[in-house]
């Protein structure tokens, strides 16, 4: 289509400005004045003469005037001769780089097309509409970025089919790192077609701040920019702007869960957070909670511009085993980020393994008899009690399943031979918690070699190493401003004894710079009293002193049962989070070694794919990197024996970093994001649907020249004008 | 410009009405102060009968003749007057044009000219005949010296319409056969026709021993083609219509106007011929000196 050629086709209206000289020169002809003329014989030789050379100069001159019109209007136009191949060099093959953000924010469906389709139709377009020996890539700006067609394909037909085919993913697009792919892609393609001369670069996007400024800073900035400088060097940069300016947006931000654990028959409250990115205040909208897929709770609730509200839903589970909660809001424009979903193991009971590293037969004597009571105090009044400890010796360590249980608490044991150490580390990775505590049988270097060493980062137990034990009289403990959730229920509840726990011999503990590692309670002397580390998919806990009366009076103290409780909720905090990913992060775990040889995940969409195992014997891995997008994923024959399942769920959720629409203007494109780079920004294409058409693609800098013509013609102009008007001095 | 001389320019004299204040003005202006004509022409010798055309002076009416044969027939003398003065005045369309520079038209100017030398020529005593022509001879007037005779002069003049084609050639051969005597014919003419048969008029002029002055009268606008718009130039003496860019025609048109005025100049150079180019725009004083040298040449031959 003609009008294609063109970047503001609407200009094109004034073409019809060429017509004025022309008129100009009829009206001329018809407002002229009328004499009577006595020497008319010698006109009339004159114009015989001359009638020839008149007719020619009078011609050229409204030529060269209609044209110098039809110049002008062109440029201001913008012509585009990518149909006929004019670009800058004439009849060159080209190569063209498509890239589509297939960010979430491209799924907002302004009209019957979301944006992402939109794209989709200007690539098609782009295709169908250049020359027979272009060569095209096909790049997804995504997170991470995803090459599709990495080196030129010639056959537009294949092409369009992967065009078509391209589905938008559920999470954010990483700029910087599709930028280098397609630096690579440019190099590979210069390297192996020298004959596709030039390079084209199409960004379809709709400049989502999130995208396009994200907070970087320094190196990373410099690098980008000076990556961006090359491409625009090296290739025609065409921005295509398919994002609306005022776009509104409502996004479910959070799902959370109170309790780090849930079990049946616990009231539970399950958090959503909900945030309008838009400008509007949003009145009346409906909040639903289902669970497994059926409707348990609703609200209607009023979100001002700009603002959040925390919603909360108690909920009790009735049955054991992975639950799937899914909160979701009224659709809007932008449905992707409108729901959130959670994958919950409900637990029939916490099951804890309790390791007594001196056993006794006197009541209480043991290391592990007053944790036991603490994990489950109301144990035997209660039908069912919530925790279910298991005491064992050291010994039956390696005999015991370890993925049977949630959490095992190590107490006292004296040391740790290489297997043990194996599977403590392997227990940690699967999801597991370990709570150490020590005592008089704690060997430190066995600990330090075998649990702490500090160059086997993979193999790491403990989250600080052992020094020496240090016995002096400490009456009160240091919360440390009740920063770390394991303290923060302690907060303003002095009767509770945190701040007076006596403690009359402990461990002098070291934590590893550079670690995770957090000191979560410190002995008012300030040495670390416990300290906590995620380590693997797990985490790891460590307490300084003992678990029963040896070195501490702790046991007898009130925040004992606390202190214990939340060491059991902080160890067992891993396995919601690691069911619960963003889009892009990769699903897996230990593969239960009852289990097969494969694991199967099931889409949100319904198909199903494979998982990759890796490891042999005890230790196999699987793991599912394609979690595109959001939903609930199931994992089958990777459950664990303790949820007496088949599968298991993972929730993946959206980034709602992605759900600000808001976007980066062609001032700020050129002035923040790529200062200095030569690149083309193209946003007229929305002003109607009819324009889409229209869509051209590519900017070229031919109407530089007609500028340039149309300078020449107005020197020509000017000098025939003086030329043919010299006849009349 | 001193009183008298404003007299000489057009713009002045197409405030005036009527010819023969006019012809006055010019040669009050021209001649003021200067000596009568020292040449008294006379003659007793009787010559020949002629028939009375309008305008003859009655004084000459041969009475006797006229009792007998109930026609009027004049006695003509030989000498009547030392010099006799043809004004040959074109009357032709072309004459009409008049542009916005030009305060007279080119008839009007050489209407004031004529007017103006049969006024000086009678002044003098001298006897002036006056032709008034197209593509033919519309009215001749014998030359007379009489000083009534410039009324009839100047009637025939005013009366004179401009509205036919010029030609010349014929005319000057016709009128160079029928004026008799000796003398000098002027002539008053755009001479917007067939140059080289305008030239063989002369040459018989010449040939029949006239002195021959041509005052070619031109518009200032035919001469300088000053038009800056498109403009539709209506032909007269029956030349078609032209739309034009004057701008673009004017190098062309003044080429060849130039060449036509050249022809003749040469012409009457080859003829012996004066020529005076008269711009309407310019005062008439140019006309009268040229004139009265030719006169002088004339006399003293």
């Amino acid at each position: 289509m003609l009008l294609g050629l063109w970047v503001h086709p609407a200009m094109l209206g004034w073409l019809a400005a060429a017509g004025v000289p022309l008129l100009i020169h009829l009206l001329n002809r018809r407002r002229h004045r009328e004499i009577e003329w006595a020497a008319m014989q010698y006109l009339l030789a004159a114009i015989r003469k001359n009638s020839r050379r008149l007719k020619i100069e009078q011609w050229l001159l409204l030529a060269v005037r209609t044209l110098l019109v039809v110049a002008i209007v062109a440029a201001v136009a913008e012509p585009v001769l990518e149909r006929s191949g004019l670009l800058t060099r004439i009849g060159q093959p080209t190569h063209k780089v498509l890239v589509m953000d297939a960010s979430y924010s491209m799924a907002y469906k302004p009209a019957d097309r979301s944006r992402f389709d939109r794209a989709k139709q200007l690539a098609e377009q782009i295709v169908a509409e250049s020359s027979q020996g272009d060569g095209f890539t096909l790049v997804l700006l995504a997170d991470p970025p995803q090459v599709i067609v990495g080196t030129p394909s010639f056959a537009p037909t294949e092409f369009l089919g992967e065009i078509a085919a391209l589905k938008i993913t559920h999470g954010g697009a990483d700029l910087a790192a599709t930028l280098a792919k397609i630096e690579q892609i440019l190099q590979a393609a210069r390297r192996e077609y020298p004959r596709l001369g030039q390079q084209q670069v199409f960004f379809l996007s709709d400049l989502g701040r999130t995208t396009w400024a994200p907070d970087a800073t320094g190196a990373a900035v410099a690098e980008f920019r000076e990556r961006s400088q090359r491409l625009g060097d090296a290739a025609v940069m065409t921005v295509i702007d398919l994002g609306q300016s005022a776009a509104e947006n409502m996004a479910v931000e959070q799902l959370r869960l109170a309790d780090p654990i849930v079990t049946v028959g616990q009231e539970t409250q399950l958090a959503a957070e909900v945030r309008n990115f838009g400008r509007q205040p949003k009145s009346r909208q409906m909040l639903e909670l289902l669970i497994d897929g059926r409707r348990a709770a609703d609200r209607v609730i009023d979100l001002p511009p700009g603002g959040r509200v925390t919603v909360g839903f108690p909920h009790r589970f009735d049955a054991p085993g992975d639950h799937a909660v899914e909160l979701r809001l009224a659709a809007d424009l932008l449905d992707v980020d409108n729901h959130r979903y959670l994958a919950l193991p409900v637990k029939d009971q916490i099951r804890v393994l309790c390791v007594d590293g001196r056993p006794s037969g006197g009541e209480f004597k043991s290391a592990t008899d007053y944790l036991a009571v603490a994990l489950s105090p109301a144990a035997g009044q209660q039908l069912r009690a919530r925790v279910r400890p298991e005491v064992v010796s050291e010994r039956a360590l390696l005999d015991a399943d370890l993925t049977h249980f949630d959490c095992v608490f190590l107490c006292d044991v004296a040391q740790f031979t290489d297997r043990e150490a194996r599977v403590l580390r392997s227990y940690l990775n699967w999801g597991g918690g370990l709570v150490f505590f020590l005592g008089p049988q704690v060997m430190a270097d066995n600990y330090n070699r075998q649990l702490a060493h500090p160059t086997a980062e993979d193999h790491r137990v403990l989250p600080a190493q052992l020094l020496r034990p240090v016995e002096e009289a400490h009456y009160g403990l240091n919360p440390l401003q009740y920063r770390h959730p394991l303290v923060t229920a302690f907060r303003d509840q002095e009767q509770a004894g945190l701040l007076t726990t006596p403690v009359h011999k402990y461990f002098k503990l070291q934590v590893p710079e550079k670690s995770r590692a957090q000191v979560a309670v410190a002995l008012d002397g300030g040495d670390p009293f416990i300290v906590e580390e995620p380590l693997g998919r797990g985490r790891s806990i460590l307490v300084a002193t003992t678990a029963d009366a040896t070195w501490t009076a702790m046991p007898m103290w009130p925040s004992y049962v606390p202190i214990v409780q939340e060491l059991l909720m902080l160890a067992t905090r891993g396995q919601i989070p690691e069911h619960n990913v963003l889009v892009g992060q990769t699903l897996g775990g230990l593969l239960p070694s009852a289990s097969g040889q494969s694991v199967d995940i099931r889409l949100p969409a319904g198909e199903t794919k494979r998982a990759t195992v890796t490891g042999d014997g005890a230790e196999r891995y699987w793991s599912f990197p394609d979690t595109a997008t959001s939903g609930i994923f199931q994992a089958q024959g990777a459950a664990r024996p303790a949820n007496q399942a088949t599968s298991e769920s993972f929730a993946v959720n959206v980034n709602t970093v992605e759900s600000d629409l808001t976007q980066v203007d062609a001032e700020e494109l050129s002035r923040d994001v790529w200062p200095g780079v030569r690149y083309y920004h193209r946003t007229n294409w929305q002003n109607s649907d009819a324009a889409v058409d229209a869509e051209i693609v590519v900017r070229s800098r031919l109407h530089l020249w007609l500028l340039w013509l149309a300078l020449a013609l107005v020197v020509t102009e000017s000098f025939l004008t003086w030329f043919t008007g010299r006849q009349a001095r | 410009m001193d009183a008298y001389q404003k007299y000489l320019d057009p713009r002045t004299l197409a405030r005036l009405h009527g010819l023969e204040l006019r012809a006055r003005s010019i040669v009050e202006g021209y001649v003021a102060g200067m000596h009568r004509s020292p040449y008294h022409g006379f003659s007793v010798e009787f010559a020949e009968h002629r028939e009375y055309v309008p305008g003859d002076d009655l004084r000459y009416v041969d009475w006797k003749v006229f009792g007998k044969t109930d026609k009027i027939y004049l006695k003509q003398y030989e000498e009547e007057t030392n010099l006799v003065c043809y004004l040959l005045l074109d009357t032709s369309e072309s004459m009409r044009y008049k542009s916005e520079q030009a305060a007279l038209s080119k008839l009007e100017y050489a209407q004031c000219v004529a007017a103006a030398l049969a006024y000086l020529t009678l002044q003098q005593q001298d006897s002036v005949g006056l032709a008034t022509f197209d593509q033919e001879v519309r009215t001749l007037l014998r030359p007379s010296g009489n000083p009534s005779h410039l009324k009839q002069l100047l009637h025939v003049m005013e009366e004179s319409r401009a509205d036919r084609k010029t030609s010349t050639g014929p005319i000057f051969h016709d009128l160079a056969e029928r004026l008799k005597k000796r003398g000098i014919v002027v002539i008053l003419s755009d001479l917007f026709d067939d140059v080289p048969a305008m030239l063989s008029g002369l040459k018989h002029f010449r040939h029949r021993r006239h002195e021959v002055v041509v005052f070619h009268v031109l518009d200032p606008a035919e001469l300088d083609f000053p038009f800056q718009r498109t403009t539709l130039f209506k032909g007269l003496e029956q030349l078609p219509d032209v739309l034009s860019d004057p701008r673009a025609l004017r190098k062309a048109y003044l080429a060849e106007f130039q060449a036509f005025i050249r022809q003749v100049q040469l012409g009457c150079r080859a003829q012996r011929a004066d020529y005076v180019q008269l711009r309407t725009d310019q005062p008439l004083d140019l006309a009268l000196s040229s004139y009265l040298s030719s006169r002088l040449t004339r006399a003293t031959q």
